[in-house]
């Protein structure tokens, strides 16, 4: 209890900065995210020579009136392209790192060479490899990071859906002060739940984490227990799929980010190439028969995929923190930003087999649907019999009991009142009257999820200065950081959000509570049937869903929406969990 | 024909949006039913409890059935139950599950009421199921942009009991002359009977920004395609 006393008095400085530097930018609207605003005071390089690229559109669109020349309010820029990249070296495919309880791993952040559809990009990585190293630790240690910043701008790691002291949580002006350019800081990395999860940045994630800075974190179950027994798993091999995009010209210019503040903020930064594991053209071979589990997570600032794996039937394993109560087959994921999902996919005959990202696209303008497929992955399926038939195994779907039995202690909360609802909804101010217009027009009907980008040119010129996104508590009214709850450790909170679909843009939403893991009860009212321990979950346009939080650690954390420009254009909160008496600081 | 010239079909169809304004977040927390109609008050375009009212479809009577004239209702979209928050068919279109709650009809002496989901070309029928005497009929549909229609099937329609048998047919009823003739397969899912109410998806009145949408008819070449 005193600790967490003395840390939250530690906070308070920062917070307040945080608050003063919101209402200073935000007349109105109180943070704009200014704690994880990484330009002031540093020194960010020049503007972008030549100013504005225009983001690809379709050409069979017309200019909206109004909008001929038009650019965004803020500054073009590039991380580092002012710098020769011949002075960094050629970025390598992540390696897998394996950590005992204790061991220490040195994550260099640092500005490297990209080769992306045969051009080159200064871009940025952990220890020179893309994605970051894959790190694997066992359940129950604790692992330590020493993270030394290269480059021009102060950086955080936030350890995405890891249960772990919160003084490690990476999240600037609450729980450590940023990583300044130069400088060191150590986490401590507790991993008290299997599963994967990753590891981003959390200072303008929307230019950090798109550039390259992500990796993956795989916690294995430690020696078994009666309630984790280890079993068997009916797969031949593991493959990582880190799903992400690239925002970039046709003639593979990268479009430039917002100085000052993120553009696209009212859709987030939708690419236009698609990039698995970091490159455009991610290939594996297995042989026939073979039974591959997939580890799939979205690193992408703002699109959600809707994977398939050919006409595999999916079988559906795992999400953020551990296994599903029950193994399903699935037609395909869809995966959110910041989302995770395993899948087992047999390749029964030899051949090709296209991953891909098949969506139906909407186009406001001509007020369709239509659909578009993006190859994400080849898999190219060998005539040679794989040497062990898993196929029976495979085809047999298993019911994990100690995921049931985990979750049956909260069972009888599910039914409860909720205890706090959000409301997501979002303000603007000084947007090109042609936006406003044509998006006034616009919500007659807004998709549930919106797969791509129809509205590139309106969505470019929105940045975080004119778009406040925002989480209401509907019982106070409190928005963003306005907003603060308390709790205990050991509560069990329900919490309901709602989308609110009459509003400027609505949008889907990626909700992340840092810290804690979650049961997604009901959506729209109707019961989960089979539920999996979370720390993200999407929420559709004009949808509500009811989320069991464990509040478990003790600390002060975050909630926000998990697409980068929606984070940076305000969209976010902290609360507190108030250790309980009686349980010793570690 | 095109989707615009549809347009002008249907927009007798158009009702302004099931959103009140002002609404807030639907009821959840009670689990969705069934069936809504059990009520002996009339559920007049009632939201189903759980349901997002985002969702909503009002259907309107074509009054081309005596006694029909003052029914009315409401078509609520659900996400099918997903691990994702989202539930999608293999070519990316949303997975929803329809609940259609008609009031106001009359006691029928003979034939079905049944619902049926139809895209805006008409070119595919999926049957929702034969109303039951609350007025409900529950089944899945697998695009974006739908048209819900009732109609009054005759007793023994093929259309009222699939693989029945049944061999009924009808002649130019008014729902059948929406896409020309009656195909004159008694095996088609199709409707046969005279379309009691309709109703269109949100998504299906989707066409705002030239200008030539539901509340607006200005030609497509006036903004550049």
């Amino acid at each position: 209890m005193r600790r967490i006393r003395v840390l939250s008095r530690a906070a308070l400085p920062a917070l307040a900065l945080l608050v003063w530097t919101s209402a200073s930018l935000h007349a109105q609207d109180p943070d704009p995210h200014a704690g994880h605003d990484m330009h002031a005071g540093h020194d960010m390089g020049p503007a972008l020579p030549g100013g504005w690229l225009m983001p690809p559109m379709d050409p069979s669109m017309p200019m909206l009136p109004g909008l001929a020349g038009a650019v965004p309010p803020v500054t073009a820029w590039l991380p580092h392209f002012d710098l020769d990249p011949s002075d960094f070296p050629m970025a390598e495919p992540s390696r897998p790192v394996d950590l005992a309880p204790g061991d220490t791993l040195d994550l260099l952040v640092s500005p490297v060479r990209r080769m992306i559809r045969g051009r080159e990009y200064l871009m940025y990585g952990y220890n020179h490899q893309y994605p970051g190293p894959f790190i694997r630790a066992q359940r129950g240690s604790t692992v330590v990071i020493r993270v030394r910043n290269e480059i021009r701008f102060p950086t955080t790691v936030h350890w995405h859906g890891i249960r772990l002291d919160w003084r490690f949580d990476g999240v600037p002006g609450l729980s450590q002060p940023p990583i300044e350019p130069g400088e060191s800081f150590v986490y401590e990395v507790r991993v008290p739940d299997a599963g994967m999860f990753w590891y981003h940045p959390h200072v303008r994630e929307d230019v950090q984490q798109d550039l390259g800075l992500y990796g993956n974190l795989l916690v294995l179950p430690a020696a078994p227990t009666e309630d984790a027994p280890t079993e068997d798993e009916p797969i031949h091999r593991e493959e990582l799929l880190a799903l992400d995009d690239l925002h970039m010209t046709e003639d593979g210019q990268l479009l430039p980010y917002g100085l000052e503040s993120p553009v696209n903020a009212l859709m987030g930064r939708y690419g236009t190439v698609m990039l698995v594991n970091g490159v455009a053209d991610h290939a594996l071979e297995v042989d026939r028969g073979e039974v591959v589990r997939f580890y799939m997570t979205n690193v992408a600032n703002a699109r959600p995929f809707n994977v398939r794996f050919g006409d595999a039937p999916v079988k559906l394993v795992g999400s953020d923190i551990g296994p599903f109560e029950r193994e399903s087959w699935v037609e395909s994921v869809a995966i959110s930003p910041a989302e995770r999902y395993t899948v087992d996919v047999r390749f029964p005959e030899s051949g090709t087999v296209a991953i891909t990202n098949t969506i139906q696209a909407v186009d406001h303008f001509r007020g369709i649907y239509y659909p578009h497929v993006d190859t994400l992955a080849l898999v190219t399926v060998t005539e040679r019999d794989v040497a062990t038939d898993l196929a029976a195994a495979h085809e047999t779907l298993r019911v994990r009991d100690e995921v049931v039995r985990d979750i049956d202690a909260f069972r009888e909360h599910f039914d409860r009142e909720p205890d706090h609802e959000l409301v997501t909804t979002l303000r603007i101010r000084d947007l090109p009257q042609a936006i406003v217009l044509s998006m006034e027009i616009d919500t007659f009907y807004v998709a549930p999820v919106e797969w791509n980008d129809a509205m590139p040119e309106m969505n470019w010129l929105s940045t975080g200065n004119q778009v406040n996104w925002i989480l209401e508590d509907a019982e106070t009214g409190a928005r963003n950081e306005e907003v603060h709850w308390t709790f205990r450790q050991g509560d069990i909170v329900k919490i309901r959000v709602f989308n609110e679909p009459r509003s400027f843009h609505p949008m889907q939403h990626p909700i992340h509570i840092h810290g804690q893991r979650f049961l997604v009860v009901d959506r729209d009212g109707i019961r989960q049937e089979n539920m999996v321990w979370k720390d993200t979950a999407m929420l559709p346009v004009g949808s509500t869903m009811d989320l069991l939080v464990e509040m478990s650690n003790p600390g002060e954390w975050m909630l926000h929406c998990h697409i980068a420009e929606h984070l940076s254009s305000g969209m976010h909160f902290h609360f507190t969990v108030e250790e309980a008496e009686g349980t010793a600081p570690e | 024909m095109t989707p615009h010239g549809w347009t002008l079909f249907f927009a007798l169809a158009l009702v302004p949006g099931a959103v009140a304004p002002g609404t807030r977040s639907p009821a959840v927390g009670e689990g969705l039913p069934e069936r809504a109609g059990a009520s002996a008050a009339p559920l007049f375009c009632a939201a189903i409890p759980g349901a997002p009212e985002y969702y909503a479809i009002d259907l309107v009577s074509t009054r081309q059935v005596v006694g029909t004239g003052g029914a009315g209702g409401a078509a609520h979209l659900t996400f099918d139950t997903t691990p994702f928050g989202v539930s999608l068919a293999p070519d990316g279109s949303y997975r929803t599950t329809l609940h259609v709650q008609v009031d106001r009809l009359p006691a029928r002496r003979e034939g079905h009421f049944v619902a049926w989901a139809t895209t805006p070309q008409l070119d595919r029928v999926v049957r929702i199921g034969v109303l039951d005497d609350d007025g409900f009929a529950k089944g899945t549909v697998e695009w974006n942009k739908f048209l819900v229609v009732v109609t009054l099937e005759p007793e023994g329609a093929a259309g009222v009991d699939a693989g029945s048998g049944a061999a009924v047919q009808t002649g130019a009823a008014p729902g059948t002359r929406a896409r020309g003739a009656p195909s004159g397969d008694a095996s088609s899912d199709r409707w046969t009977g005279p379309v009691v109410l309709r109703g269109m998806s949100r998504s299906g009145r989707m066409h705002t920004m030239a200008g030539h949408g539901p509340f607006e008819q200005q030609e497509c070449a006036a903004f550049g395609y």
